[in-house]
């Protein structure tokens, strides 16, 4: 029980290895984010782009050979022949370097979305610097704008010499220093140049939404460039982070930086849409919206590394975006704060055959009674730390309670969006009593009104009452997944860390030991046993093994905690990222990527167990 | 016929060619952004360049407006129909003259055929009937254009 998995060890590609691909995909496990607070651009170890929406994180695609290699588009620059590959973010910034060793030399490309100043600028500007360390290294690179996830009509043609495409409002121009001619062929641009001791090459790409393109300037370029590292530098010198785990928290809140949407303040959920949670099979969603199962983490993590401006931002937001329908939420919003997010199948082929490729997210129309528990959580951590919560926020707030006293006698659809028929999960009854104590605790202390109080307390108390006695089961000696079930669901370690009850109460320890038994492969761990109404299985879930890790630690078992955080830390990809799950057999990540609820865990669990340790 | 009028026309005509352009662009039918091209020939700050391009179009409208006054004078004639031809002439000129070779002479950060691009940041020029922004941004200016016309043309008849 609980040994290591058989990929264990060759997780972290701590050497030069060369990268691989089937079918044309590369392992979801390698690749790297770069972004600038509007959108996230993936690059493969074999230095091809191949996932980047435009204008915004949630907009339709310009690269995405991740979802279809075929046709989705990608920007490629690589060694020809063989090589070997080695990769990193510079310190502290979302700036990637990756070392290509081939056979007559080596070099390195650096990968940056760089950063906005407001100046006469491009909309967005991707730039790839190819620099020459030893003996000569030949590059081969291609760009495939494909706009619309594919599906836009566009034409290719020049500007002051630069090659352009256009479809509809949007346009990129690529930019080339440095870099031999072009081959303009049908449907992209391609070339060839060399790499000698010291050169150095600047492939930029350029893009425009509903307005013209700007060229910018070599000199520009480089300068934005020195720029974009010193303020990735500067944001994670503030951050308040130490301790064991320093190098893999700060990655995640870097990681997170890139999912905060910057013109908002949302964070998206993951930087993809599609990516399969069970290869070759249908457990293909969209990511990139705002969940509010997330917030609680969201805000808990921003506050800890001493990000107060995204927190606020943050919480805003959230207040912004569910004002229109309260007192009802909804499960996820768009990163504008929208609500509508209806579910779509592109005509992409998916990642290795992974089918539908949808975007959009039919979720959003569940109802799961646990958002309300993370709402009133996150609203609670805000005020904890000294926030002030105005009066049209309070009278919102005790309405969300309100409502959770209307409501928490239905069945949902569970924090885990299953699409089987709405059951009563216990993990979404726990978080409705948080919802109510929560609410009380503000009500106390004169922050929100405080009329329906005593109500708010009774509902709590029958909300506990309908938990200790029918969501426990003698069989299992466990709380289990739902209502008069025996299936067993890792989130109701959130018990623990959402303070439902003490971590030393009987019941919450044997729960934990029974995820333990049931759900955990090695270092990993299952959402849960039994039916979600999807066809297919999927791999463990990130999240609930950092959520394990803090339920240990908060349990006093420090040393089990701190041995089972090390073996996780080391199955992030080899420049400290993670997707949303992974397979316990091959190792091999699955979902969305990189996935903010595994690097928000990630540093709750840290946290929690550097505080207990030190 | 009053000059007020044909103020007052140089006004709401330029908000409904602005908002034209606008919802034209939201449609992704171009990628044309007046405001944005004239505040960047006085600054190269985004926001600022927004702010300073709507103020100057607005201006730039009621010299158009006064100048369709003028002419109707000349004429001594008026009426929306009038000012609708008028706009459509005046939509021509912008796409094939003003904006696509005149403004580009002036503007000191966009690209016009005779510069390179390798020395300051260049805005990417209109082009002929400034199709580089969109295939359909011709249509798309002439009717806002037609419309700002006749809003001209109607007010000043309206205000006589």
């Amino acid at each position: 029980m609980n040994r290591p998995p058989r990929y264990f060890g060759m997780a972290v590609s701590a050497g030069s290895v060369p990268p691989g691909r089937l079918d044309g995909y590369a392992p979801l496990r390698d690749y790297a984010a770069i972004g600038e607070g509007r959108t996230v651009a993936l690059v493969a170890r074999d230095g091809s782009i191949d996932w980047l929406p435009f204008p915004y994180l949630d907009s339709a695609s310009v690269f995405a050979a991740i979802l279809d290699s075929e046709r989705g588009g990608r920007f490629q620059l690589e060694p020809e022949g063989r090589y070997r590959v080695r990769r990193r973010y510079l310190p502290d910034t979302n700036v990637l370097e990756t070392t290509f060793f081939a056979e007559t030399g080596t070099a390195r490309v650096i990968d940056a979305v760089t950063l906005p100043e407001g100046g006469l600028e491009p909309f967005t500007e991707v730039q790839r610097r190819v620099e020459g360390l030893f003996g000569r290294v030949a590059f081969r690179w291609s760009v495939e704008p494909r706009f619309g996830y594919a599906s836009e009509a566009t034409r290719f043609e020049r500007r002051l010499g630069h090659p352009v495409a256009t479809a509809g409002n949007d346009a990129v121009a690529l930019l080339l220093f440095d870099a031999g001619g072009v081959e303009e062929r049908g449907g992209g641009w391609s070339g060839r140049f060399e790499a000698g001791e010291a050169s150095s090459t600047l492939l930029s790409l350029v893009f425009a939404h509903q307005e013209p393109l700007v060229f910018p300037a070599r000199g520009e370029l480089e300068r934005r460039f020195e720029r974009t590292c010193a303020s990735w530098r500067m944001w994670a010198r503030d951050r308040a982070c130490g301790g064991r785990w320093r190098e893999a928290v700060m990655r995640s809140a870097l990681a997170l930086k890139l999912l905060v949407f910057a013109p908002s303040g949302a964070i998206a959920a993951a930087a993809t849409a599609s990516l399969p949670e069970d290869m070759g099979g249908e457990r293909n969603w969209d990511y990139r919206y705002s969940w509010i199962r997330d917030s609680a983490f969201t805000l808990d993590a921003f506050l800890r590394l001493g990000c107060p401006a995204e927190a606020r931002a943050y919480f805003w937001w959230l207040m912004h975006a569910t004002q229109l329908m309260a007192p009802r939420l909804r499960v996820l919003y768009r990163l504008d704060g929208g609500t509508r997010a209806p579910e779509e199948a592109l005509t992409l082929s998916g990642y290795r055959g992974s089918r539908p490729v949808n975007v959009g997210n039919g979720a959003a129309d569940q109802l799961q009674l646990d958002t309300y528990g993370e709402l009133l959580q996150t609203a609670a951590l805000y005020a904890e730390r000294g926030n002030r919560i105005d009066r049209d926020i309070g009278r919102r707030l005790a309405g969300f309670a309100s409502f959770v006293c209307g409501e928490w006698r239905q069945p949902d659809a569970g924090i885990w969006e299953v699409r089987s028929d709405p059951v009563h999960f216990t993990q979404s009854k726990m978080m409705c009593a948080i919802a109510l104590e929560r609410a009380a605790q503000l009500a106390e202390k004169g922050m929100i009104p405080a009329g329906a109080l005593a109500r708010w307390r009774a509902e709590a108390g029958a909300i506990r009452r309908f938990i200790d006695e029918r969501c426990w089961s003698d069989v299992k000696q466990s709380y289990v997944r739902f209502a008069g079930g025996q299936e067993l669901d890792a989130s109701l370690l959130l018990a623990v860390l959402y303070g439902y009850d003490d971590a030393k109460n009987e019941r919450l320890r044997a729960t934990l030991n029974a995820v333990e038994r049931e759900l955990r492969t090695g270092p990993l761990v299952r959402r849960y046993t039994g039916e979600d109404g999807v066809a297919g299985s999927e791999g463990a879930f990130l999240a609930c093994s950092f959520w394990l890790v803090e339920a240990l630690a908060r349990s006093h078992r420090h040393e089990e905690a701190a041995e089972l955080m090390a073996q996780l830390v080391d199955l992030a990809n080899d420049v400290g990222l993670y997707s949303e799950e992974i397979d316990p057999e091959s190792g091999e990540f699955l979902g969305n990527l990189p996935q903010a609820l595994s690097h928000l865990a990630l540093i709750s669990a840290a946290m929690a167990l550097t505080e207990r340790t030190q | 016929m009053t000059v007020w009028g044909a103020l007052a026309g140089g006004f709401v005509g330029t908000l409904v060619l602005t908002t034209a352009l606008r919802a034209a662009n939201e449609l992704q039918l171009t990628r044309i952004d007046l405001p944005f091209l004239l505040g960047t020939a006085v600054t190269a700050d985004r926001a600022r360049a927004k702010a300073i391009g709507y103020l100057l179009h607005f201006l730039f409208g009621e010299l158009f407006a006064l100048t369709y006054y003028a002419i109707f004078l000349a004429l001594d004639r008026d009426g929306w129909w009038l000012g609708a031809i008028f706009g459509f002439g005046h939509g021509l000129f912008a796409a094939t003259a003003l904006v696509n070779i005149l403004l580009p002479l002036v503007h000191p950060r966009m690209g016009s055929p005779l510069t390179g691009a390798r020395t300051v940041a260049l805005l990417e020029p209109p082009g002929f009937l400034m199709r580089n922004y969109g295939r359909r941004t011709p249509l798309a200016n002439i009717v806002a254009h037609i419309a700002y016309g006749t809003l001209v043309g109607g007010f000043t008849s309206l205000a006589g």
